[in-house]
């Protein structure tokens, strides 16, 4: 082997892909040659420090989600999950009008710009949750994370909640998606899914501390007995929007739809995570 | 703004479903080369973003059963050279004999490599070494990248940057050539460990 040669067969001699003819003769023309030697061994401290120092990086997890946002945003179907909910919304008029009563009312005002989450001024966990299923409704409130798998949204929303999340993996769920908010300093989650041929399910989370004892946020006295007897509250709106509570390990979770009544009991009751 | 005509159809069509499948796995691999090319993550975040959507555009044009990742990747590098490329010079003139003198010198009394090494370029900050690999100019960062850092093989960057393997492997030598070039200059700024 000459110095050419030598020079040419040196990224292969780094990356250990000499065969091991090759790999005699590069050996014994380094020995002899000390000006090709010193290149070889520039170019493998080159390597080792360049693997060294430069570390391959994880995703960042709001990379990944805005990603699987941007994607459902070009969906061809629906075009966005956004413009989905109001071609839903408006099937309903019942929905589009009380979504846009309380639009108009101020009952929920969008605080702009990114991830803007409705505000509401009741207090009551009920009517909350309410206004936020409108809200998920009409696109004010987008998930941060959507992912096909229950799972990564749990994940995704417990790093930042003290009391445990109920993100279930639903039977016909196309996907579901996870957003934070805070009410005076109370930390909310709300989950969202899609559930094929049935529209959306939207699930409201907070403390069970702050539900039954807190003063920003608050159960009516009916509600609070009935679920502390039997374990489940279950409402129906004028415009039949279900409402359903349940308390999932230290956290109170009120779960609105406009699937059937008994649909959403079975699906909660039998898919969430003990 | 209120859209009446939308058809509500299962969003998750199958198509979607399945670029998802095919599509979502290699996220990571190209972001690190995006982070690798643009140098921040901001841009990296968008040239990333901008990536999966025109592939997704694109998914019919893709051929099934080819390398995906290779076909997204040639996505996000034809992408990056449209939009982000900044004028990269070819680096300047580097005198090979103060570099081959000083490494001489160095080498003469290092017991092994690790140790050599560390006397040239212990003192490096991760940053110089980010900033000496952001300096090579764009088809030979490329290699380096993906060999080096991503750890992939010759065979497989071929792919990726449609050459043959004898390119990829010149590539490299010149890129690392030049790299060390690089980082000998950073690290006289910051002075040798072995320097007396």
């Amino acid at each position: 082997m000459d110095c050419k040669e030598f020079q040419e067969s040196i990224s292969e001699a780094v990356d250990n892909r000499l065969e091991s003819d090759s790999k005699q003769h590069f050996s014994s023309h380094a020995k002899a040659c000390p000006a090709c030697r010193n290149e070889y061994e520039r170019e493998q401290i080159t390597k080792s420090v360049l693997s060294k120092r430069v570390q391959h990086q994880t995703v960042p997890q709001e990379v990944r989600s805005a990603l699987l946002n941007a994607l459902h945003d070009i969906r061809p179907a629906s075009r966005s999950w956004f413009a989905g909910m109001f071609g839903e919304a408006f099937l309903n008029p019942a929905v589009a009008l009380v979504a846009f009563l309380m639009f108009a009312s101020g009952a929920v005002s969008l605080l702009q710009k990114n991830n803007a989450i409705p505000v509401s001024s009741d207090k009551n966990i009920i009517a909350q949750s309410l206004q936020y299923y409108s809200a998920a409704m009409t696109g004010a409130l987008k998930p941060t994370m959507v992912s096909h798998d229950a799972g990564d949204v749990r994940e995704y929303l417990s790093k930042k909640t003290s009391f445990d999340v109920s993100v279930a993996s639903l039977d016909d769920c196309d996907w579901c998606g996870g957003i934070f908010s805070d009410i005076d300093g109370v930390r909310l989650v709300h989950v969202v899914y899609k559930i094929g041929g049935e529209g959306i399910l939207y699930v409201y989370q907070v403390d069970m501390d702050e539900a039954l004892r807190g003063t920003k946020v608050a159960l009516p006295e009916n509600a609070k007995s009935v679920l502390a007897k039997t374990g489940w509250y279950f409402e129906q709106t004028p415009d039949r929007c279900n409402v359903v509570l349940w308390k999932h390990k230290n956290t109170l979770c009120a779960a609105v739809s406009k699937m059937d009544k008994e649909k959403m009991v079975a699906l909660l009751s039998n898919k969430d995570p003990q | 703004m209120f859209a009446f005509s939308l058809a509500i159809t299962n969003p998750m069509t199958g198509l979607h479903k399945e670029f998802e499948k095919e599509a979502i796995p290699h996220t990571d691999i190209l972001y690190n080369y995006a982070l690798r090319m643009t140098g921040n993550a901001d841009d990296a975040h968008d040239l990333l973003q901008e990536t999966f959507l025109k592939a997704y555009r694109f998914w019919d044009k893709y051929e099934k059963g080819t390398n995906v990742r290779a076909w997204l990747f040639r996505i996000m590098k034809n992408t990056y050279i449209n939009v982000y490329r900044k004028a990269v010079k070819e680096p300047d003139t580097v005198d090979y004999n103060d570099i081959q003198n000083f490494y001489n010198i160095i080498r003469e009394d290092s017991a092994d490599a690790n140790d050599l090494q560390e006397k040239l370029f212990g003192h490096l900050l991760d940053d110089d070494v980010t900033k000496a690999l952001e300096s090579l100019p764009e088809e030979f960062r490329t290699v380096v990248i993906l060999c080096d850092i991503e750890g992939l093989t010759y065979e497989e960057i071929a792919e990726f940057v449609e050459c043959p393997v004898g390119t990829v492997r010149s590539r490299l030598h010149r890129g690392r050539k030049l790299l060390y070039a690089k980082l000998y200059e950073y690290a006289k700024n910051r002075g040798f460990v072995g320097k007396d």
